[in-house]
């Protein structure tokens, strides 16, 4: 076989969700950076639909990659091998921690994994909330498009970030 | 000259509570993840393994989700038919931001 199912979890997880919501996050943030403030023309509602089209793609995107990430990827990467084990390429997480140079990639990068991504979630979840809720507005309300813009550039930089430090652990300890 | 509004939902976009409840209850969401690891990290408070599997990272998320949950259905119930003025909402929700992030970043549990 060519994937296992781990490996295809993980391309779930990373490729799929994680990049879809990057990708989700990147045309939530065009839309609010190219659509004009101050009107309320049908064009701008066009804008509106399509911008909440986009951020609740954006946030379920979000959603699914956290869950999937902790309940399904995160187990198989943390199982601790059986006492006297010699080939850790099965246990990603003691492989990591065996070896000196890569020890913040648990240290550092999965425990920022971890926990950030959810917080990334919840911001999306809030701005995908606002563009469905006042539609026709939210991006004319210069107070709104504000908040939503910095509310998705911060998520934007955080999965962004996180999905830098997946790269980086999947390199070295790959859940095959 | 006649006045056409295009507003399908002019009752929802009159006020503007429902979405300052949900950014501040996104910005107290997010602070409550990082309170919850800086607790966890500093031995004072774990959340309970809710997965065993996956350890107890499945506790501290959804306590944090839990409280952003309950934060933003009070915020809402109190705000949504309110104009509340965005500028302080703004400002805490950074505020809320910056401290998650910080709580959630490794290199400081060291410091504790």
């Amino acid at each position: 076989m060519l994937f296992s199912e781990r490996s295809i979890w993980t391309m779930v997880h990373g490729i799929g969700l994680g990049g879809g919501a990057l990708l989700g996050l990147a045309a939530a943030l065009f839309y609010l950076y190219a659509a004009r403030p101050a009107t309320l023309s049908t064009e701008t509602h066009t804008g509106s639909r399509a911008f909440a089209t986009v951020t609740v793609f954006s946030a379920v995107m979000l959603w699914l990659a956290v869950i999937i990430g902790t309940y399904i990827i995160f187990p198989p990467y943390r199982v601790a091998p059986p006492p006297g084990t010699i080939d850790l390429s099965e246990f990603p997480r003691s492989l990591i921690l065996a070896n000196p140079n890569t020890v913040w990639l648990h240290a550092f990068a999965m425990e920022t994994k971890e926990h950030l991504p959810w917080v990334a979630s919840m911001l999306t979840t809030a701005v995908a909330f606002i563009a469905v809720r006042y539609r026709p507005t939210a991006l004319s309300n210069p107070a709104m498009r504000r908040m939503a813009f910095t509310l998705l550039a911060v998520s934007f930089a955080m999965v962004a970030w996180v999905s830098l430090l997946g790269v980086f652990v999947n390199k070295v300890a790959p859940l095959d | 000259m006649a006045t056409v509004s295009f507003s399908k939902t002019p009752a929802l976009a009159a006020t503007n509570g429902a979405a300052m409840a949900a950014v501040l209850g996104a910005g107290i969401g997010s602070c409550a993840m990082g309170a919850f690891v800086l607790l966890n990290e500093a031995g004072l408070f774990a959340a309970p393994t809710l997965y065993g599997p996956a350890g107890g990272v499945t506790g501290r998320t959804t306590f944090a989700t839990i409280v952003w949950l309950v934060a933003w259905s009070v915020l809402h119930a109190r705000w949504k038919s309110r104009d509340v003025a965005p500028g302080p909402v703004f400002t805490w929700t950074v505020v809320l931001l910056v401290l998650a992030i910080l709580g959630t970043f490794p290199p400081l549990w060291g410091l504790l």
